[in-house]
């Protein structure tokens, strides 16, 4: 073990030259944590994005942050994203992506194309867009009610009026999937046929095999994979926003949605950022839990 | 306390950069798409007769309003902005607009311009911007409907009752939007001016501003009065207690075209909008608007009624709309001024005016032959001579944004009570307790 | 034999699934060869490509190379960026620099929205209130994710590939540019293309950044479809999204093969 510690000679002898390589990077790097920075203590002020406090703003201290408990607003926006990032990326992005991968690898490769092209485009698709085809298919006189809800006799449903939350959630889990389907099935390529196949031998049931064989080869894509679309999802916006502008109410209003509406709509840029701080504290807080999922178990 | 003038230091850092640069001499331009109608012709008609170059740029109505903070804040916007009327005092009192009265003052068309659409753009006694046009707001009413419903046409509610109770109707009738109030944050503007301040107006006696969100003696917001409430409750009636309209159009991703719909399949009964449906609700570009006969088949409008209460006013009504104004930093402030001239050129203005069936906002347009031809627009102007305007000082978007929300809470079921106590602290953290006052 | 008849209704359950899936386009596809488009599901009274013939017109062709120049330029910048910082943080044992680079991937959600103003005023101040602003402005956003990915990649390389050919005589330059990069090949595509896409996608920053019209990407571009008064051109609309989507699409299948066995390297080690 002592030897993997040691540097390899080819790189000792070119330490300046890695040095130097690294250098563009941190030099951006820097500048983004200058920007964070410039971020972070804007949540220390009643800065604004228009009229006079855009220009004489001052400390607050920490006021904005006991806003955030002591008015509406921000521990419902929490709930609403815990929900909605739980059933959309982490069932359903997630789940949704690993059984696709896992059955995809044995299905011909013409509905495979087919079904990649289908999760595809609903990723690539803008925002904006995705979010007219999902009003188009949720509202009254939409493709759900036309096609199923109305020919079996019922009464339409106005979807976006009654289920708002689990519309976006499903909207989200339809655009969001691709990414986790690549790489779950880019991981399950790395699982080797053998292990499996001892697996089998051993007389393992298929659900064994996968429980106690394949997720733990894969944990780390599991841990990366949950890092990232939490991240995503926490500050995911444009799609909720057009769809449903986090209403009715506050009913599909996420932390994202809240940040944006008090940065842009009420304009304060202090209190914004308040809510961003606290955003980042708290997935740096699961990110944690992630780390733990990675350690392989004793 | 420490105070920091952190925008200005930047930017003082960004022109010593920017001084390096030779000047341009071209005057530059921006707006946004939807009054490209208006500005193009008037560009080309200033480019033609001064031989200037105009660097205009035209954005997305999608973020605009973010842009001209932003790039006015950095010194970095263009010479001419349009822009929304109530950002006019926001920036205006942050010094990134230019006073404009020397140079109007010296040009012949701008004794048309009605007084109170001046004031509107103006901050502290200096007019800072020249509006585009306005607007008046009234109730839209689908005639399918009401015959449907058995309610008498012309319809014509002298209080809230009365549109409660036709509105009553309509849902039993089974229309789905049987009084479609615009509410929540998604509709931003619309909220504040289309619902609850028309509601608001005539919500309590005028006296005192008692039926305003300002006082504007006092120069206060009020942040709990009994008008604020009474027009809160009208809102829970209409969304929770009476559950007369389903929530969802407000919240629609193009609500618009959502509203249009439902009016054309006959599920709106009375739409609360303004004076711009009279095309918007067929086609805003007024391409393929039908005759004015089919019109009126289909839909009518009533003014909004006050709440009927002894001392509010019978009719209430407020106006809007874009302003045109010279950005502080252009080099030239005569020629900047002289592009704002040529678009809102008498011959340029009224055939957009016209065209678009805005409301005129001079005297010698609202009454040329052309457009008192138009019956709807004589009568919709006639509703402008009592109208008022937001209350358009520094801290009135925030406010705004504030009863957007509080309309929201309303919808998810909040109390009066409840919303009311959260509109005021939130005021309170916003302004101080002392530029809040409260009416019993 | 059972298990034939197993695959068989796995197969129709899957199609089912990917008919459920692209039903939501049906609004596209009937919108865009609509020539009277409204936004409503409805079955158009004709078909027309005018949609497609517009949403070409005008600025189309400059805020396609624009869009290219921002998405192939942020991407390149930010991978070549990011290998020569890479490799060093995956062959150098520096002490907790995974603690670090997951700690840049958590500060990075802080919305981009949020660092806005800052990087606005900074490029003002530079000179880079244009595309390469941009570029800049989208390389040093997207640096987390691509240095810990990449870096998770080299880690994959075995290092006694490395080992021989310095025994062999290989320079650093050698090794890197004939055996790692290589042999990441896949993973360097997988990061390019996602900071391709993001890129392809942004909207707020070439809009606030460009002092032109001459300037904006597809992105900006699209809202030409929210036109004059407010009413929206839904035929141009759908039309303009599917040209588009179309690139990046394009660009996902050239490089598919890469990326299906590139995925196998991006887990963290811990």
């Amino acid at each position: 073990m002592a030897m993997k510690n040691q540097i390899n000679p080819w790189l000792a002898s070119n330490v300046w030259l890695l040095v130097l390589g690294m250098l563009p990077a941190f030099l951006l790097l820097a500048a983004l944590i200058y920007f964070t920075a410039w971020a972070f203590s804007f949540s220390f002020t009643d800065l604004e994005l228009v009229g006079r406090k855009s220009v004489n703003w001052s400390w607050v201290g920490f006021e904005n942050y006991v806003r955030l408990w002591t008015r509406k607003g921000f521990l419902d926006a929490l709930w609403t994203t815990v929900i909605f990032t739980f059933f959309s990326a982490i069932v359903g992005q997630s789940v949704l992506g690993f059984l696709l991968a896992g059955t995809l690898r044995t299905t011909k490769s013409n509905l495979r194309s087919f079904i990649e092209v289908a999760i595809m485009l609903g990723w690539l698709l803008p925002d904006i867009v995705a979010a007219f085809l999902w009003s188009a298919t949720t509202s009254q006189t939409g493709l759900i009610n036309n096609l199923i809800i109305t020919p079996l006799g019922f009464k339409p449903v106005n979807f976006i009026s009654e289920f708002a939350l689990p519309v976006v959630t499903i909207a989200n889990i339809w655009k969001g999937t691709a990414w986790s389907y690549l790489l779950f099935s880019a991981a399950l390529d790395s699982v080797s046929r053998e292990v499996v196949e001892a697996a089998k031998v051993d007389g393992a049931t298929p659900f064994q095999r996968i429980w106690l064989v394949i997720l733990p080869i894969i944990r780390p894509h599991i841990a990366t994979n949950m890092l990232f679309i939490t991240i995503w999802t926490f500050t995911y916006f444009p799609l909720i926003y057009a769809l449903t502008g986090g209403g009715p109410g506050r009913q599909s209003e996420t932390l994202a949605i809240f940040m944006y509406k008090q940065s842009f709509g009420t304009g304060k840029l202090g209190y914004g950022s308040a809510i961003s701080v606290a955003m980042l504290l708290i997935v740096g807080a699961l990110s944690l839990i992630y780390l733990r999922l990675l350690r392989e178990p004793k | 306390m420490l105070k920091r003038n952190l925008m200005a230091t930047v930017a003082a850092v960004a022109m010593a950069a920017a001084s390096v640069i030779p000047a341009h001499a071209e005057i530059t331009f921006m707006y946004a798409t939807w009054l490209s109608g208006l500005v193009e012709p008037g560009v080309a008609n200033f480019e033609k007769a001064t031989g200037e170059t105009v660097n205009a740029i035209k954005l997305p109505d999608q973020g605009y309003d973010q842009r001209v903070a932003l790039d006015l804040s950095a010194g970095t916007a263009a010479d001419v902005v349009l822009m929304d009327s109530f950002m006019v005092s926001e920036l205006a009192s942050a010094g990134y607009l230019h006073p404009l009265d020397e140079l109007a003052g010296k040009w012949d068309q701008y004794q048309y311009y009605l007084k109170g659409l001046i004031e509107v753009g103006s901050y502290d006694g200096k007019v800072y911007s020249l509006p585009t046009d306005t607007d008046v707001r009234m109730l839209w009413y689908n005639k399918a409907n009401f015959t449907k419903a058995g309610i008498a046409m012309p319809w014509e509610p002298k209080s809230w009752a009365d549109v409660l109770d036709a509105a009553q109707k309509l849902k039993d009738a089974g229309v789905e939007y049987a009084f479609q109030l615009p509410a929540g944050t998604k509709q931003g503007e619309a909220t504040t001016m289309q619902g609850f301040y028309m509601a608001l107006l005539g919500a309590d006696v005028p006296e005192g501003d008692r039926n305003r969100l300002r006082d504007r003696t006092s120069g206060k917001w009020i942040g709990d009065s009994p008008g604020i409430r009474k027009t809160l409750q009208l809102y829970h009636d209409v969304y929770v207690g009476k559950q007369l309209t389903a929530p969802d159009l407000n919240y629609a991703t193009d609500i618009g075209a959502s509203v249009r719909e439902a009016m054309a399949n006959n599920t709106i009964g009375i739409l609360a909008s303004g004076s711009w449906e009279d095309a918007c609700l067929w086609d805003c570009t007024g391409a393929n608007v039908p005759s004015r006969e089919e019109r009126d088949a289909l839909v009518g409008w009533t003014p909004w009624p006050g709440s009927g209460d002894p001392g509010t006013n019978a009719t209430t009504n407020i106006s809007g709309g874009w302003a045109v104004g010279v950005n502080e930093k252009a080099a030239d402030k005569d020629t900047a001024f002289k592009l704002v001239e040529a678009i809102f050129d008498k011959a340029n203005f009224e055939a957009w005016t016209i065209a678009n069936h805005r409301m005129g906002v001079r005297t010698d347009i609202s009454e040329s032959p052309e457009y008192t031809a138009d019956a709807y627009l004589a009568k919709a102007t006639a509703l402008a001579a009592t109208t008022t305007g937001r209350d358009t000082v520094p801290g009135y978007q925030t406010v705004s944004a504030l009863i957007q929300q509080a309309t929201a809470d309303i919808l998810d079921g909040g109390s009066v009570d409840d919303v009311v106590k959260e509109y005021h602290d939130a005021l309170v953290d916003e302004f101080g307790a002392d530029a809040v006052e409260v009416y019993q | 034999m059972e298990n034939e008849a197993h695959s068989r209704a796995m197969a129709l359950a899957l199609s089912f699934m990917a008919l459920i899936w692209i039903s939501p386009f049906a609004w596209l596809i009937l919108n865009a060869f609509d020539p009277a488009a409204t936004g409503r599901l409805a079955i158009p009274q004709g078909v027309t490509l005018g949609n497609f013939a517009q949403a070409m017109s005008g600025n189309a062709g400059r805020q396609f190379l624009n869009s290219v120049y921002i998405a192939a330029g942020t991407a390149t910048l930010t991978v070549i960026v990011g290998i020569a910082a890479a490799y060093p943080l995956s062959r150098l044992k520096i002490p907790g620099r995974n603690a670090f680079l997951w700690a840049l991937v958590v500060m990075r959600m802080l919305p981009s929205i949020g660092v806005l103003v800052p990087m606005y005023f900074v490029s003002q101040s530079m000179g880079l209130l244009n595309n390469y602003g941009v570029v800049l402005a989208l390389t040093i956003l997207n640096l987390p994710f691509t240095l810990l990915l990449l870096k998770n990649f080299f880690d994959t390389v075995p290092v006694e590939l490395e080992e021989a050919a310095y025994v062999e005589g290989a320079s650093l330059w050698h090794i890197v540019t004939r055996i790692v990069l290589p042999l990441s090949r896949a993973g360097i595509a997988v990061v390019w293309f996602f900071t391709f896409t993001g890129a392809w996608n942004e909207f707020l920053l070439p809009l606030i950044f460009s002092r032109t019209e001459q300037g904006f990407p597809m992105s900006v571009g699209l809202y030409a479809a929210f036109g004059q008064n407010g009413a929206i051109q839904y035929g141009f609309l759908a039309a303009y999204s599917i040209i588009y989507a179309a690139p990046a699409v394009g660009v996902y299948f050239l490089l598919r093969r890469n990326m299906n066995t590139g995925f196998a390297g991006v887990g963290v080690k811990g």
